[in-house]
């Protein structure tokens, strides 16, 4: 028996969650993150588990971590200088993207300048067809001028990314090759081993931004697994992926792309296992941090996924937990705009200087100092004393607002928190529409620094009856680091009809992924257990330019019952868009294989709810939905399950304050988790 | 204020919510793939008096913000509780403006009250008419453009006029696609109903209606505010459209801005008569049409990013356009493809506002590559294919704040391209080039954004290939303060057998197996000398193969060697040529043109044309310029006496004209 520890890295904390085996009980520890020398904080954190709960780093079974390594080096554009190979006449790709310009209205709106600039994409001659046949071979005399004029350049690494190169991969390949021949200190990645996808835009931007990062990650995991083994932890680090799943460390340092997005794919993932322990089976999950609120679609006990997302300023196309921005956090700033009104946001005091109220150098209005402004944040310690509250520094940054405004303190503090949740509403509102989801049937699931404190607001301008806020809600990404699958994604481009006579295709493309697929759990993870395999198509109607995934059912597949297979395809259309047409034929764009194993995944302590109603610790003067008032404090170490509790009142914990208005009642359930119910009792 | 103020971006936040919230359900539920690609739709809440004030951000087409339903909505006589109403025709309220757009409006009442209206439009591919897609340039009457709808009752206290969509259903190419966008519309102004239930449940009926109203308040006095920061002035500018038709003359889109105050006027007179052709825009002489606001939106959004975007901001202008010009043509005049002189409109207001701001506003944008389809037979199929290939856009001019954006930005920031893999999938043409055109971009201290070029082999006979809205093949893109035009568009045919053939602002042409065809969009024009740019960035723009180290010598009087500055020899070249008259910015055919076609026989063609009825005036304009083509070179003074000196001849051709002029002469 031993500690299973997750680590998540945040722009100002780095969080850390302990499971012990024998006892179920979870310990957390947050320290400041270190963004100078990545990796310190791990080792920090870790000191802290030791010193605090006695955790000896021998003592840890299993261990799993979150890198923001990949994505700060491309926000800070710090990655190594790269240069792209391109086939000839079709150089652009980066520079054109996909046209359109972030801000259609705005006449002067610009693209970000690509990471690869225009200099340094090089046209080879070589030419597939989109059959995959070969319309102009590679000319190694132009691959030989390229790998030249790369080094000219100071290249440190070459992207290859042909036309068609998902269809046929040799001449991608076949270049690779000579490169490493010319060139072998030069870092070389092929689009089609990336992410072989049609689409040359999404497939060249997906292999840029791998490239990009790549020798920056695997330089920090190779330092990491270092460290760690140093100070005697014993087992391979996992990485958690932005999939919502785990690699091993060793393996991240080649498949860095699938890692981007991780941090916030982990806190979802955390959020889906708090959700189905407590028997939730449809959560929207609220993350806000200091410097983003994000949200996202559990259904049936499961995320969604896409794959189009933004890293920095740049789409990548991997398969990601899907996660909304709603909001820059608690950090959003307070401003009297042009026309005279009270406004929050974009800008964000992010974690540095952060709130007024956090003492660390901060000066403007945030949400975080409207809350503290109204009382209802414990000055008691918060980040687990490693922040002290300053209610009079947060009153100072609001009260010129105020004054502007003309308005009292307490009523600028009010505004500032109802024009954010209008905004957060805005955004959710858009989002349900997007999904055709009905957020009446929805319990939102407060996480994150500032998700508690804003939930039950955002919970009433929504509609929402229900808001659970897990035991830990500030190291839940940490937790869900420690809840993931194995997992990994493969992908093939089809681009037929569904049919009787593309049958063979589709079973021999299902056939090759699935042997891929085993062999990276068995051979390249190391995983000897049982696996599970979904195949799942990429569809649409024909004359569409979209596509819908559907789980491709191996029975059917196996009978070739196509009736069956386009069948799913109308019910996941219909669902998603209302309508479908069985008549019209079907193409299949991609085919793809996800590959997954159980982690061992911790169980939550239980216990049996005794009903009881809860003992404030104390009570706080707060103002509150527009009238100043003494509310209940309660500690959350207190509420034991069974706890009853009325808003309004507030309640505190190490990491977070739960701010309950007038209209929720709230009770714990056997796993910690604090449920609070709009309109009177308990549903359950 | 009507409401708290501390209420109010909290209810525009909602409001916000419900249009957005409308538009995700429509594009969600949408059938055709034209809707889902082009994103040309729109969702909002109106006014009970008609006017927009919520628009959603992020989603559907940029042009409609403070659309106007009032004509359209007033066409009904009384509105119940379930009513859904529909138009289609550009002369009925003019909301509507060309055939394919079917505009819709629901009322939302509360207590026996309607406090707003739920409103939006869908693009259908196929309205029906002489060609497919119901647009061409060719088409002169709005009969040829499709099934027409005055405004009507789709759904009357909830139950749908069958009569009304099996019309539209018979008389259509596809009526599946239009039920079902129908359908997705519907769905939309239904949670635009709710949304607004929930809102005034929240608020409260009489902060709603008094919310609506500050919003609008705001958008106005937001705009005075950034139109009091511009100099008080009159501010002309000019630009043409290429073609008044298949292989027409000029159109010629004038300008007058008077900035006084707070207020804009916009007065179009100068521009031409209405057009035998589908560019006229109909906008029925309203003052603030939306057609005539699009640039005057774009211009005030970049003056200030952060105005709202709602009708109020258009109450601080006003247009004057006189009837029976092309951009208030009299019925039955076609309409189709409004949206080319739109789009040279928007420039023309552009550079009218840049006059007045020229450190805050870009030169003239490229444009003119045209929106390509083909059609093809795939040889291994046999099967004919339809495909959308790509809009061939050219860059942003040059502002004093960067260079010009490449390939694409300004006004058409909204288009998207298609994948060549994609492309090269879907249909059986095979790509030779895609990307950006080096030297398109006009020189300037900040230089133009450039073109791009889009080459294409075809493989069967009987092919097909149209680029709509095709311009700038003659007139380029202007520079301002000093800053070069930029290149001309081009479209070229490289027949199998050899040779190649200019297809100038052609919009079909028809192929055989072996052709290539070459699309070139122009280049977005400079702003600035080009001899005040910093030659660093000329070298990193030669660096980057976006101009040539000739053109850098040439045009920007920068001398590299090895890719670097040869700063003694740069600055030995610029000072050599600073004595040289600043750049007008117009390309050489625009000279000549303007050589022969003064302002002032411009203004006597507009006197010559105000006194001759709508039904003549295309005719009387081309039998003038043809006339004036004619006259020798030298006879031409460009006084205006050309004009009625062509005049004199052509009424001496056709008497029946003279009776027009017969006070004239007294």
């Amino acid at each position: 028996m031993g500690y299973r520890v997750g680590v998540d890295i945040g722009g100002t904390f780095a969080d850390f969650c302990a499971f012990d085996e024998a006892s179920g009980r979870i310990e957390t520890v947050k320290v400041l993150s270190t963004p100078a020398t990545p990796g310190q904080e791990v080792i920090d954190g870790l000191g802290a588990l030791h010193e605090r709960f006695g955790i000896a780093p021998s003592d840890i079974t299993y261990f799993t971590h979150g890198t923001t390594v990949g994505i700060n080096s491309i926000i800070m554009r710090k990655g190594i200088r790269l240069c792209l190979f391109a086939t000839e006449n079709f150089t652009d790709v980066l520079e054109l993207a996909r046209l359109k310009m972030p801000d259609p209205y705005d006449l002067l709106s610009s693209r970000p300048e690509p990471l690869v600039t225009r200099d340094r994409v090089i046209g080879i001659a070589e030419r597939m067809l989109a059959d995959g046949t070969v319309d102009v071979p590679l000319s190694r005399e132009s691959l030989a001028e390229g790998v030249a004029r790369a080094r000219a350049l100071g290249a440190e690494g070459i992207v290859i990314s042909f036309l068609h190169s998902y269809r046929n991969p040799a001449h991608e390949a076949e270049a690779a090759e000579l490169i490493a021949e010319l060139a072998p200190e030069l870092h070389v990645f092929c689009s089609h081993r990336i992410r072989p996808i049609i689409r040359e835009y999404e497939r060249s931007s997906t292999a840029v931004i791998h490239g990009y990062v790549q020798p920056r990650v695997s330089d920090y995991i190779g330092a990491l697994k270092g460290a760690l083994g140093g100070i005697g932890v014993g087992p391979e680090p996992m990485i958690t992926k932005s999939n919502g799943g785990v690699m091993s460390a060793e393996l991240g340092r080649t498949a860095c792309v699938e890692m981007l997005l991780s941090g916030t794919a982990a806190g979802v993932m955390g959020a889906a296992f708090v959700a189905r322990a407590a028997g939730e089976a449809n959560v929207l999950s609220l993350d806000i941090g200091g410097t983003s609120a994000d949200v996202a679609v559990i259904e049936g006990g499961a995320p969604g996924f896409g794959a189009a997302e933004m890293v920095g300023d740049f789409p990548i196309f991997v398969p990601t937990v899907s996660v909304t921005s709603i909001g820059e956090g608690g950090g959003s700033i307070a401003r009297i705009d042009a026309a005279g009104l009270l406004a929050v946001g974009p800008e964000s005091a992010g974690s540095t200087p952060g709130p007024a109220a956090y003492g660390r150098g901060g000066t403007e209005p945030t949400i975080t100092d409207a809350f503290v402004a109204l009382g209802l944040v414990d000055l008691g310690a918060l980040g687990y004393g490693m922040v002290s509250i300053d209610r009079g520094a947060a009153e100072a940054a609001i009260a010129p607002l105020a004054a502007a405004l003309g308005r009292s303190l307490a009523e600028t503090a009010e505004g500032i928190i109802g024009i954010a949740v209008s905004g957060m509403f805005r955004e959710v509102s858009k989002l349900a529409s997007r999904r055709g989801i009905d957020l009446a049937e929805f319990t939102l699931l407060a996480f994150g620094g500032g998700g508690p404190m804003m939930a039950c607001f955002l919970a009433r301008e929504l509609g929402m009856k229900r808001v659970l806020v897990p035991r830990t809600p500030g190291v839940l990404s940490a937790l869900g680091g420690l809840t993931a699958d194995i997992r990994n994604d493969f992908t093939a481009t089809a681009y037929y009809e569904l049919g009787p006579e593309t049958l063979p295709a589709l079973r021999e493309s299902v056939a090759a992924l699935s042997a891929r697929a085993r062999h990276w759990m068995e051979q390249e993870q190391g995983h000897a257990g049982a696996a599970l395999l979904t195949a799942s198509a990429e569809m649409r109607y024909k004359g569409q330019s979209f596509e819908i995934e559907v789980e491709l059912a191996a029975e059917a597949l196996a009978a070739g019952d196509i009736a069956t297979l386009r069948g799913a395809f109308d019910a996941e259309h219909l669902r998603l868009y209302g309508h479908a047409d069985e008549t019209a034929p079907i193409q299949v764009i991609a085919v793809n294989m996800v590959v997954s194993a159980a982690s061992p995944r911790p169980v939550l302590p239980r216990a049996e709810p005794a009903p009881h109603e809860a003992a404030p610790a104390g009570h706080l003067p707060v103002h509150l939905d527009g009238a100043a008032c003494e509310v209940p404090l309660y500690r959350r170490e207190a509420l034991t399950p069974g706890a009853r509790f009325a808003g309004p009142c507030v309640v505190a914990q190490d990491d977070t304050t739960t701010v309950v208005p007038a209209g929720f009642a709230g009770t714990v359930d056997a796993h910690g988790n604090m449920l609070l119910t709009q309109g009177g009792a308990d549903a359950h | 204020m009507r409401i708290d103020p501390l209420k109010l971006r909290i209810l525009e936040n909602h409001a916000q919510a419900v249009a957005e919230s409308m538009a995700y359900t429509l594009f969600r539920t949408a059938h055709s793939t034209f809707v889902k690609e082009t994103e040309d739709f729109t969702t909002g809440l109106a006014t009970p008096s008609g006017m927009t004030f919520a628009s959603p951000r992020d989603l559907g087409a940029t042009w409609f913000i403070g659309l106007d339903y009032s004509g359209a909505i007033n066409m009904i006589d009384d509105y119940e509780e379930g009513d859904i109403c529909v138009t289609n025709d550009p002369y009925s309220g003019f909301v509507c403006t060309h055939t394919p757009d079917l505009h819709i409006w629901k009322p939302i009442f509360w207590e026996g009250e309607i406090v707003a209206f739920a409103v939006g439009h869908i693009h259908n591919t196929d309205m029906g008419g002489a060609v497919p897609a119901s647009l061409s340039r060719a088409n002169t009457e709005v009969h040829q453009e499709g099934v027409r709808f005055r405004p009507t009752k789709l759904v009357s206290r909830g139950v749908l006029n069958r009569q009304l969509i099996d019309t539209m259903m018979l008389n259509v190419r596809m009526p599946e696609q239009n039920w079902g966008d129908l359908k997705a519309q519907i769905a939309a102004v239904n949670t635009g109903e709710r949304k607004v239930h929930e809102m005034i449940a929240k608020f409260g009926v009489e902060t709603v209606r008094a919310g609506i109203e500050d919003l609008l308040d705001i958008g106005e006095a937001r705009a005075r505010d950034v139109i009091s920061r511009l100099a008080d002035g009159r501010y002309h500018f000019v630009d043409y459209l290429d073609e008044d038709g298949p292989g027409g003359v000029p159109v010629r889109l004038e300008l007058t801005l008077t900035i006084a105050g707070d207020e804009a006027v916009m007065d179009f007179t100068g521009s031409d008569p209405q057009l035998n052709s589908s560019l006229n825009m109909p906008t029925g002489g309203n003052p603030r049409h939306i057609l005539l606001m699009v640039g005057y939106n774009y211009c005030l959004y970049t003056l200030d990013p952060t105005i709202p975007l709602n009708g109020g901001i258009l109450r601080a202008a006003r247009c004057v356009v006189p009837e029976g010009s092309v951009l208030n043509p009299a019925a039955p005049a076609a309409v189709g493809m409004r949206s080319l002189t739109t789009g040279r409109l928007q420039g023309v207001i552009m550079g009218a506002f840049q006059a007045a701001a020229p450190d805050r506003l870009p030169a003239g944008p490229a444009g003119g590559g045209g929106i390509v389809n083909v059609k093809s037979f795939d040889n291994r199929t046999g099967r004919l294919t339809m495909a959308s290939i790509d809009p061939v856009t050219g860059g942003a001019g040059g502002s004093a704040k960067g260079d010009g954006t490449d390939g694409s930005g300004a006004n058409s920031s909204f288009l998207k391209n298609t994948p060549v893999e994609i492309n090269e999938t879907e249909a059986p043409v095979k790509f030779l080039r895609y990307g950006l055109v080096p030297d398109s971009g006009g020189p300037g201290t900040f230089r133009g954004g450039l073109a791009t070029e889009l080459e294409v082999r075809v493989f069967s006979p009987d092919t097909v290939v149209t680029a709509r809205n095709r311009d700038r093949s003659i007139f380029a893109a202007w520079g301002v303060q000093g800053g070069m035009a930029g290149q001309t568009s081009h479209f070229t045919r490289f027949p199998a057998g050899g040779g190649r053939e200019d297809l100038g602002n052609t919009d079909v042409v028809h192929l055989g197996p072996g052709d290539v065809i070459n699309l070139t969009s122009g280049g977005g024009a400079g702003w600035g000398s080009p001899l005040a740019r910093d030659p660093h960035a000329v070298a990193r723009d030669v660096a980057r193969h976006k101009v040539s180290p000739e053109a850098a010598e040439r045009d920007y009087g920068v001398v590299l060697t090895d890719g670097a500055v040869d700063i003694p020899a740069t600055e030995a070249l610029r000072a050599a040529r600073a004595g040289e008259a600043p750049h007008s910015g117009l390309n050489a055919s625009r000279i000549a043109f303007e050589a022969v076609w003064t302002d002032a026989n411009y203004a006597a063609l507009s006197a010559v044309l105000a006194r001759v009825p709508v039904h003549w005036r295309p005719f009387v304009k081309r039998s003038v310029f043809d006339a004036v083509a004619a006259m020798p070179a030298e006879a031409r003074r460009g006084d205006g006496s050309d004009v009625e000196a062509a005049l004199a001849g052509a009424i001496a051709k056709l008497p029946q004209l003279a009776p027009y002029f017969a006070e004239a002469a007294e």
